[in-house]
Parts: C-alpha cells; structure tokens; sequence
C-alpha cells in the first residue's frame, strides 16, 4: 500500500517537473520567434534601433508586401513545391525499399553494398568534380536535377534498416510462407510498419528540399528553375556582397550610395518568416503517424 | 498498396530513362554545340558585308556578372530601352552569393562556357585565367571591334590601347576596364572621398571648432563631443569609434582607414592588394606592420580611445548593420566613410542644423583616385561561347556612348531627365525617383518601379564625373550645375560658411592641397600574381593581423598593448608576412617606375 | 533494362522463379546502387586534383603535377603546425562536447512520450522545432540584441541586480566557449534531433507495455527496461555516425559566433580552412584537405565499427 502510494507521489512530481520543463524550453524556443515575428511587423525604424522586445509598436505589413513583391516568386514557389513533393516522395519510397532490401541477409553481397552506400556520406570531392558530372549528365537547368540526386540519401536508408531490424521477423517470415515476394511483403507489411520512421524521414527530406539553394545557384542558368528559397536569398543578398565587392577591388575608387544598398534586417527577417511558415503548417499533419503505439499485435492478427 | 507498388514500378522505369538519356543526351549536347561555334565565327563577317540596317531576331544573353546583385532577367526601364534599341534581353547570372563567387566562376571556366557577355570583378587571376584558357572572343578577329566599337574607339582609345598591351600580347582585345576617365589631371571623385574624417558637425561647432593638427588631436576634442551629447536620440550612449570586424580583408579596415588619411592605401592600384601600404602620389611604402607606420599607428589611436570610452565596446562583436542602425540613431559621433552617415544625415536633421560633415586635420592628406583614361580594374568581356558576338560588342559599344553613359546613370531622356538650353535638368519625376527609388515608372518607358528597372549589371563605362561631351555637364546629376545650385540645407550652409565657401568636402581637400591623387599608369604588361603557396601564406598571414589588432585596440593597458604588438609580429612573420610584403613591395616598385612616365 | 524487368515480372509470380533469391535482391537494389554510383563515386575522380596545381579551365593534364605538396603545406613550419594542434584541439573538444551532448536528443523525447496530453505534447513537439529554421546569422542577431554591451538585456539585468558594475561584453568573452556553442547547438537542435527517437519509441510493440503494467512494472521501470532497449539501436547507430564526424563540426555557427578574443578557441577545422582564404582561389589545396578529410572520417567510421563489435558484440554497418 505504502509503496503505491509513494509511487503516486513520485509519479506526479515527475509529472509535474516534466511538464514544467517543456513549458520552459518551449519558451526559449518560443520566443526568438516571436521577437523576429513582432519585428517584423513593427515599425522598421523602431526595430532597427532595438526598440521593439516583447510586443509589436505601430504594426505594418509593409515589410511583407515587399517580399511578397520579389519577381518571380510565385513560378519560384511553383518549383520549390514541386522539387519538395516529388523529391521527398521518391526519396522516402527509395530509402524505405532500400533500408528494407539491406535487412536482407541473402542478398549478394549485402555488407559490401551497404558499406557502398554508407561510406558516400563521407565523401566530398568538391563542387567542381560534382559540376561537371551533372553538366555531362544534362542536369542543369533541368529539374531533374532537383530530384535524381537526392532520391538515395545514405542516412535515411540507415534511418530505415536500424528500424526494420527492430521489427520482430515473424511478420516477414509468415508472409513468405504464404507465398509473397518481397515487393508484397514490403508494402503490404513493412512499410505499414515503419510509418513513423517514413515520416520523419518525409519531414527531414522534405525541409531540406525546401530549404537548398546551392543546387539552383550552381545549375540553374534560366530563370524559371530559380526556387523560392534562392529567389529570397539573392533579395536579401546586396550588403553581404555589397562588403565583397569592396573587400576584393581595391584601387576601383568610387564611394558608395547606403540607401541604395541596404536591406533592413527586418526585411531579411521577413524572409526567414515566409519560408519557415509552410514547414509549420505542414509538420502537423506528419505528426499523427508518431502516435505511440501502433500495433504490432494488430498487424500479426 | 497498389500505388505503391505502381509508384515503385514508375521510379525505377524513371531511374532507367534517365540514365540512358543522360548518356545519349550528352553526344547530342557535342552535336549541338559545333554547329553553333561555327555560325559565331562566320556570322560577324557576313555582317560586315552587309551593313543595311535589317530587323534583327530578339536574342536574350546570358550575362555572367560577378559584380551584380541581381540575378534572373532585366525588366523595367533599362530592359526596355535595351529592346528598343538592340531586340535584346539581358538574362543576369550573378555569382556574388556570400563566398559563392570564385566558385561559380571556376565551374563556369571548367564547363568551358562563361555566357555571353561577361563582367569581371577584377582584372586579376580570373581574367587572366579566362584569356589564357580561351575562354573569351579577341575583339580584333574578323574586324569585330572595328565595325561594331566605333564608340568605343573614339571615347577609350587608351583602354584599349592598354588591353591590347596588358592583356593581348599586343595584337588582341579581350575586354575593356570600366570607369574609364578623361585624360586630365585630379580628383576623379564627385562630392566626397573615399575616406574622409567627417564628425557631427553641430558638435565640433558647439566646441568652437578646435584645431586638429594630427590624426590624435582628435581624441580630445571628440571626448568633449561625447560630453557635450552623450546620450542619443532614444538614450543610448554615444561613441566616437563604432566598428565592425566583418569586412576585414588583409587587415582591420578602421585602422587602414588612418592610412587612407595620410594618402596611403592597400596596393597601388595596379596590383591585387596585400600587405603593403602605398602612397598615392610619392614614393613611399609601408608595410603594414611597420613600427612608425599608420596601421600600428592607427591601433595605438583606438587603444588610447578606448582608454578615454570613445570605442564602443560592441565593435569586436557587432556586424556592420548593427553600426548602420547605430548612426541612425545617433549614437556616433565620427566616422571615416562620408557614405555611412547617410543615414543620420536625413532631409529633417540637416534642416536642423544636425549631422556629419567634413572635419580636416592640418596633416591629412586624402587618399584619391585620379582620372583613369586606362580604365579601371573591372573589365567587360564577351564569351567565347556566344552565339553573337557582334551584338554583344553592339551593346557593350553603346554602354561607352555619351549616350549609352547618361541612360544607364541616369535613366531615359524625357523621363527623369531633359535638356534645358541644352544642359541637362532634372524632371519631377527624377527628382523623386533618383537615385533609386521606388517611384511608379509610366508603361510608355517600361512601366514597374524605378528602382528594380535600373541597370543591373553594376558595372560602368566611364567615369561617372566625365564631362559629356554632348552637354558639358558631368554625367553623375549630382554634379550638374542645376543640380548644385539648389537652396542648401542649414547644415551645409554652416559648413560652407566654415570652410571658406567650399561647395563640397572634394572641393574643400582640393584647393587646400589635402588630396594623394593616385596617378593611374600604362604598363604594358598585366599585374602579376601570388603564387598560390604565396597566397596560402598571405590568408594566414591576414587572419593573425586582423585577430591581433582587435586584441590591441581592446587591451587592458598598455604593457598588454605592446606585448600583443610583438606577439601579432613575431607570429605573422613565422607564417611568411615577409615574404609576402617583400612580393608586394617589388610590384610597388615598378609602380613607381611606370609612374615617372 | 531486361535485368530490371525480369525480377518485377517474377515478382508478380511470387516464388519459384529461376533467378535465386539472393541476386533478385541484389538486382532490387541496383537501380539505387547505380544512383550512388553516379552522384557519389563519379565526382571522385576530382580526389586527382590533390596532386596537381589545377586551374579551372585547363584540362587536369595540363596543369603541372606538384605530388603531395599540398598536403605537407599542411603543416609545412613550426608556426603552422602550431595553428593547426591549435585548430585541431578545439575540432576535437567541441565534436567531443557534441557527442556527449548527444544523449540529449533521447532523454528529450523519452520525456516527451511520458506526457499524456496530447494537444501539449503535440504543441511541445511544433514548437521545439523552431530554433532549426532559424540561421544562424539570425542567431546570432538575436544573441547580439540580448548580450549587447550598452542595449543588451542581460547586462541591464545584471547591472540591475548589482552583479556587475558596468557592461560586460559576453559575446567577446572566450571563457568556456565550447560549452557555450555547444549549448547553442543543442538549444537549436535538440527538439529537430528528438524526432527520429519519437519514431523510434512510436515503433516499440504496445503490448510490451501492457503486458509490463500487468506485472505491475511502474513507469521508470517501463522506461528503463523497454523504452530505452527499443530506441538504443537507432542511438547506437547515429552515435557512430557522429564519431566518424569528429573533425567535421560545419562553420556556419562558429563563423558568426568568431571574433578577434575568441578566435584563438573557437576555430575549428572547417572555419580555419574558411579564414585563412584557401578555399576560394586554390582548388587543388581545398580537394587536398576535404580528401584527408574523408579519409579519416571513414577510417574512424570502421574505428567505431569495430568498437561496438567489441563492446556489443554486433556491428552497426
């Protein structure tokens, strides 16, 4: 009796400790946000001078509108969803079926191939090697240049082998015995199963497609393969290259016109907000596949 | 299920498709591309046999800038007036994508294709890397330049004389330098330097407009400044030095700027700069590292200042923006860069007498750029993958047109500028819209914003203080005498009315002697460049003087001030600074020589 | 295309084809393989450029052949060699800190699926992601705002509290600066890093549970003895992963975070190659560095293989 209700004891100051310790990060994490967001429609000339802290003065939305503005950003948007969709469908298919084909351990020469796989992430051979690869392979401005090369991405086929191997190999073995192949068991078994991992490797595939730019800067010559993210990031670009410049030409002369040049940083900030918010929105609706507890049991009957 | 399968069954039918069409997809790209070189070559000589003016097909060229902001196509005003004239559109690559620059360039030179019309940020390594490799059109095959750079020809013979020298063993033209200037003597600045000491000229005249004779007589009479108004616009206090760490290149930039005072600057103007310090009109060299010379000088000044609190203690931490926000609020009291008070010097504080203006000292001696009929380090260059040359060359020769010159600063005729007895004048609208704002611009001249339709290709043609020769004005509107002869504010009627009727701080450092006007020199030969072990030197070398001089600006006293000296000079040399400087002083050294001539 | 072809056709026939097992899954795997090989393997062939002066423009076999200059310029002088133990130690201490702190992520989400609301946990879960979208340019302006000297609030409220008696310059300081980043990196990264350990809690057999609450297991019990056994193997294998990352730790945070004071202990590999310019002109020294780099990676990938055959007695790759 006693020990039970210390349990309850514990239980609840457990509870409480733990709820009150993700209140508190939640604000850490809560509130540069915030304070970015409510410069963001704060009055430019009182955030620029740090004047605005814990709740927007003279609210505008100025700042958004002139993003908004940017040429191009709509047939940019139209890519940057595309590239994350169709890319983040191909490589959640293609690292799940690969992960499953590495449990595998009749396949020819499993390790060797894993191992194959694996060691890439280490590699770095440098842009100029990997430029020229892709011009051979008619990659740029070409979309597909979006999508091909992400489609394996080693540490997600990890991701997904780590978590088929915890999954009891009854199931597999069962299903064999009645005859399936292992495109069947695959999709009628596993990937069922492995749902959680398959959306955390959705998420992480599809922010990192949303996120890239680099790829767009180096490949991409025409205009409509520009995505929102490289679109937003040359807008708000000028001061950085703007020290560049004057970094690198010396003996060029000239002096330099400020207002022509600058970019608020509650613009700059503006950016981040308008390419972070569709992640937001969309994370939710990947959350219901981390409910805890789906049923093996339920599967196996 | 189903679709699973079926979109697994389509994956791998796509990863087939694809790699075999990536192999036969890069034959066809050889098939493509030869017919293409061999038009390029041919196509120029047709058209000086044929000279009738014909409707040209609309072309777009791919521009690769490595100066431009901008990147995707050109559109407004600019755009329009380019279609009108050539039927061509501009598409801008632009490289400048923090730290991307060389490295879009370099896979640009290995694929063999740098587009169509190129722009140089330097004319350096990369320019000469691009000539070597073949990788730019010679202006002088096929009478190129002589059919379609008639412009070019009669306004920047000597920029091309000096291509064809530097860069074209003598016989070829592979591009021309931009701000190309008259062949006179002087200043070849508008209103104000580069560097020049401007303080909040409401203050210093408060104080009575003590007498500075050196660079540290500064300090005190800046003390009382902060004294005088130590808090700003919304309380924070003031300081007389704000300043940033992330534009340091070789070294800290706010103490070469003290070199720049005394006429001294990072290279001669010729060659990339390193760790020498070059005067702009004498013979004389520092290195920067040198006991007596302005950098350590220079550090010895912001030491003191901080000493007295004029440093603000952000300085080694803040970015430049933050400084920027700084003086827009009122918190300095100084700065080197006549530009960067721009933003506190705004229309309601000059009425009220409030803002920065020039303060000399007896023994300064302003680092100036002279008048360069060579033209200037940035080049315009056409690719040799371009389909037409001559249409390029076409645009590139109306670039240095009085016409080409004054649209491309300026904006169209009729628009925001108009001649009036035959001297240029502002229209309403240009005084609204220049220098680049966002007025609303009519469908008739292109429609958008004035703004976003300027000239993205940032790079000139002349020297935007060259007098054209159509007007007589200079080109820059700020110059014109229409311009000048507007009401001043109560700020600059002070500061006239204190510097014996000067018009502008140019003005002022010119009669009075306080000018190194940097004589610009033909060479003949192009600059000559690190090797890359010099240069790996040169990198370390920069990263020790520049983390040291921050140390020694904020040391505690000065026994740590001297030990951090000796510590930043005993550790630059163990990593080749003498080297580098010996490299660096040689090249100065036939400066001078070519200087004489 | 026939070798693709043929296993899908078997497939539909289920078992009894005439390619074994074994192959037919090799031959599912080949599409992928051949994509690695391309994208991965192929640009490799630039590892050659180590060995040469190259110069963007020229053919590779033009350009002079300079051995293994590049490599011993690493540490060419007593001076350089200096910098580079110098750089070296702070690789290794922050990367070290980094894998310490790499438990965090676990207890993070152990914690988390101990909450019962859902709506909280969920928000919790949104929310705690945040910090990762953030840049680190951004970061840093928002640390900036916070420790600045003279606006800053941290020395408001410690000036307030009389703890100092004037402002302090907390950003410059470089006191206990690899505890500092890595705390920065873990407050940016913990709620992103938690994920896959949410997934890979949400995978463990209910059952398992229920049959523990039966046997009357209380809750640490139920953490102890199935939440964190079903979760060790991803830990296990991302821990790895990140062993073989030892000297790489990126540069974007150190490079916005860097000033004059703290240089000295915040450099690490990637921001020294970064400051010192070498990256930007010199092609040949940059595939020079980024080779040994790989190199060494993969060598402490098989290390720590290796480790955990010992220590667990199965490997992870």
């Amino acid at each position: 009796m006693r020990s039970l209700r210390q349990q309850r004891y514990g239980d609840l100051l457990f509870n409480a400790l733990n709820y009150t310790f993700f209140a508190v990060f939640m604000v850490l994490c809560l509130f540069p946000f915030y304070y970015l967001f409510i410069n963001t429609i704060s009055s430019n000339d009182l955030s620029s001078r740090g004047l605005v802290t814990f709740y927007p003065k003279v609210i505008h939305f100025t700042n958004y509108i002139e993003v908004l503005q940017v040429k191009g950003l709509s047939q940019a948007a139209l890519i940057s969803v595309g590239r994350t969709v169709i890319g983040t469908l191909l490589t959640v298919i293609a690292s799940a079926f690969l992960g499953f084909l590495f449990t595998k351990q009749k396949m020819w020469g499993r390790r060797f191939w894993y191992r194959f796989v694996i060691i890439t992430m280490y590699f770095n051979a440098g842009i100029i090697p990997w430029y020229i690869i892709m011009m051979n392979l008619n990659l740029t401005n070409n979309f597909l240049a979006y999508i091909l090369p992400f489609i394996v991405s080693p540490f997600y086929v990890i991701l997904v082998k780590t978590f088929v191997e915890s999954i009891p190999e009854v199931l597999q073995e069962s299903a064999e015995m009645d005859g399936a192949g292992y495109l069947t068991v695959f999709s009628r078994i596993i990937f069922p199963l492995i749902t959680p991992i398959a959306a955390t490797i959705a998420i992480f595939a599809a922010v990192s497609q949303w996120n890239s730019f680099v790829d767009t800067l180096f490949l991409m010559t025409d205009s409509k393969y520009y995505t929102l993210q490289f679109v937003l990031y040359k807008y708000l670009n000028e001061s950085t290259s703007l020290a560049a410049i004057i970094r690198n030409s010396q003996g060029s002369g000239g002096t330099i016109d400020l207002t022509n040049m600058q970019t608020a940083t509650s613009v700059r900030t503006t950016v981040s907000m308008i390419v972070v918010l569709p992640i937001l929105f969309v994370y939710p609706f990947f959350q219901r596949y981390f409910v805890k507890g789906i049923m093996i049991g339920a599967v196996k009957g | 299920m189903l679709s699973i399968r079926k979109s697994l069954v389509v994956l791998l039918a796509l990863v087939l498709v694809v790699s075999t069409a990536a192999c036969t997809s890069s034959n066809n790209n050889n098939k493509t591309k030869n017919p293409d070189s061999g038009t390029a070559t041919s196509k120029p000589t047709e058209g000086t046999k044929d000279p009738e003016p014909e409707v040209k097909e609309e072309i777009t060229l791919d521009v690769f800038s490595m100066l431009s902001n901008f990147s995707g196509e050109q559109t407004g005003w600019f755009a329009k007036v380019i279609k009108d004239k050539f039927n061509i559109k501009l598409n801008i690559i632009a490289s400048n994508l923090e730290g991307g620059g060389d490295t879009k360039f370099a896979t640009m030179m290995a694929s063999g294709d740098l587009g169509d019309l190129v722009v140089f940020g330097d004319d350096g390594e990369k320019y000469l890397t691009a000539i070597e490799a073949g990788m730019l059109v010679d202006w002088t095959k096929d009478g190129l330049l002589d059919n379609k750079g008639k412009n070019i020809l009669k306004y920047a013979p000597k920029a091309i004389e000096k291509n064809k020298a530097n860069f074209g063993k003598g016989s070829s033209v592979y591009g021309i330098g931009f701000d190309v200037g008259d062949d006179k003597p002087g200043p070849s600045e508008a209103k104000d330097l580069t560097y020049h000491p401007n303080l909040r000229w409401d203050l210093y005249e408060k104080l009575g407009r003590p007498a500075i004779k050196t660079m540290e007589d500064y300090l005190p009479v800046l003390k009382q400044m902060q004294e005088l108004e130590p808090k700003s616009a919304t309380g924070r206090p003031t300081y007389a030095f704000s300043m940033w760490a992330d534009w340091d290149g070789n070294m800290m930039v706010a103490a070469k700027a003290w070199a720049g005072l005394h006429g001294f600057d990072e290279g001669d103007g010729f060659n990339p700069g390193g760790f020498s310090l070059v005067s702009g009109d004498k013979e004389e060299i520092q290195g920067v590292l040198d006991e007596d010379g302005y950098y350590l000088r220079g550090l010895k000044l912001y030491y003191d200042a901080n000493q007295m609190g004029l440093v603000d203690p952000d300085s080694i931490t803040q970015k430049f923006d933050d400084v920027v926000n700084k003086m827009k609020d009122g918190q300095l009291l100084f700065t080197w860069f006549p530009w960067l008070d721009d933003t506190y010097n705004t229309a309601e504080h000059l009425a009220e007498g409030k803002g920065f203006a020039l303060v000399p000292f007896d023994e300064e001696r302003t680092f100036s750029y002279g008048y360069d009929p060579y033209g200037g380090q940035r080049v315009w260059a056409i690719g040799s993958k371009a389909k037409h040359p001559d249409r390029v060359l076409e645009l590139v020769d109306w670039l240095y047109s009085p016409e080409g010159m004054m649209i491309s600063t300026n904006g169209p005729e009729g628009l925001t500028w108009e001649l009036k007895d035959g001297k240029p004048v502002l229209t309403d609208f240009g005084v609204q819209a220049l220098p680049a704002n966002d007025s609303p611009v009519a469908a008739e001249f292109g429609g958008g914003s004035y703004k976003d339709g300027m000239n993205q290709l940032n790079n000139t043609s002349f020297k935007n203080t060259n007098i054209n020769p159509d007007n007589g004005d200079p080109y820059d509107y700020n110059l014109w005498n229409s311009v000048l002869e507007k009401s001043p504010s109560k700020l600059e009627q002070s500061w006239r009315d204190a510097m014996g009727g000067a018009l502008t701080a140019k003005e002022y450092l010119e009669k009075n002697n306080k000018l190194s006007v940097l004589k610009m020199i033909f060479t003949g030969t192009p600059p000559e460049i690190r090797s890359p072990e010099l240069e790996q030197k040169r990198g370390q070398v920069a990263d020790v003087i520049k983390q040291y001089s921050w140390k020694m600006v904020f040391a505690k006293n000065e026994a740590e001030f001297t030990k951090l000296r000796g510590e930043m000079i005993d550790k630059a040399k163990g990593l080749g600074y003498d080297e580098v400087l010996a490299f660096g002083i040689e090249q100065n050294k036939k400066v001078f020589e070519y200087r004489k001539k | 295309m026939k070798t693709v072809i043929r296993p899908q056709s078997s497939l539909s026939r289920s078992s009894g084809s005439y390619i074994p097992d074994r192959y037919r899954l090799f031959l599912f795997a080949l599409p992928f393989l051949a994509l690695i090989l391309v994208f991965s393997y192929f640009p490799l062939y630039g590892w050659l450029y180590a060995f040469y002066n190259y110069r963007p423009g020229f053919s590779l076999f033009d350009t002079q052949f300079v051995g293994l200059q590049w490599f011993r310029s690493i540490v060419s002088n007593p001076t350089q060699t200096q910098e580079v133990l110098r750089v070296m130690r702070n690789t290794l201490a922050i990367s070290g800190l980094g894998i310490i702190t790499s438990v965090c992520p676990v207890i993070f989400a152990i914690l988390l699926t101990e909450i019962k609301t859902t709506w909280y946990k969920k928000t919790v879960q949104i929310f705690t992601t945040l910090p990762n979208f953030i840049s680190w340019v951004l970061v840093y302006a928002i640390a900036f705002m916070m420790f600045s000297v003279d606006n800053g609030v941290v020395n408001k409220v410690m000036i307030g509290l009389g703890l100092q008696d004037g402002g302090v310059n907390y950003l410059a300081s470089s006191d206990f600066i690899w505890i500092k980043m890595t705390l920065w990196a873990l407050w940016k990264g913990l709620g992103w890093g938690a994920i896959m350990y949410i997934a890979a809690i949400a995978s463990i057999d209910q059952e398992l549970y229920d049959a523990a609450k039966v046997d009357g297991a209380n809750r640490f019990r139920m953490i102890w003895h199935i939440t964190v056994p079903g979760i060790l193997p991803t830990y296990f294998v991302l821990l790895l992963l990140s062993i073989a990352n030892l000297i790489n730790n990126g540069m974007e945070q150190y490079f916005v975070f860097q000033n004059a004071l703290n240089r000295d202990t915040i450099e690490v590999l990637d921001l020294y190659v970064y400051n010192t310019g070498l990256l930007g002109f010199n092609f040949s020294f940059a595939t020079a560095v980024s080779m040994l780099k790989s190199i060494i990676s993969i060598v402490l990938l098989f290390f720590a293989n290796r480790l955990s055959k010992l220590v667990r007695g199965e490997s992870i790759i």
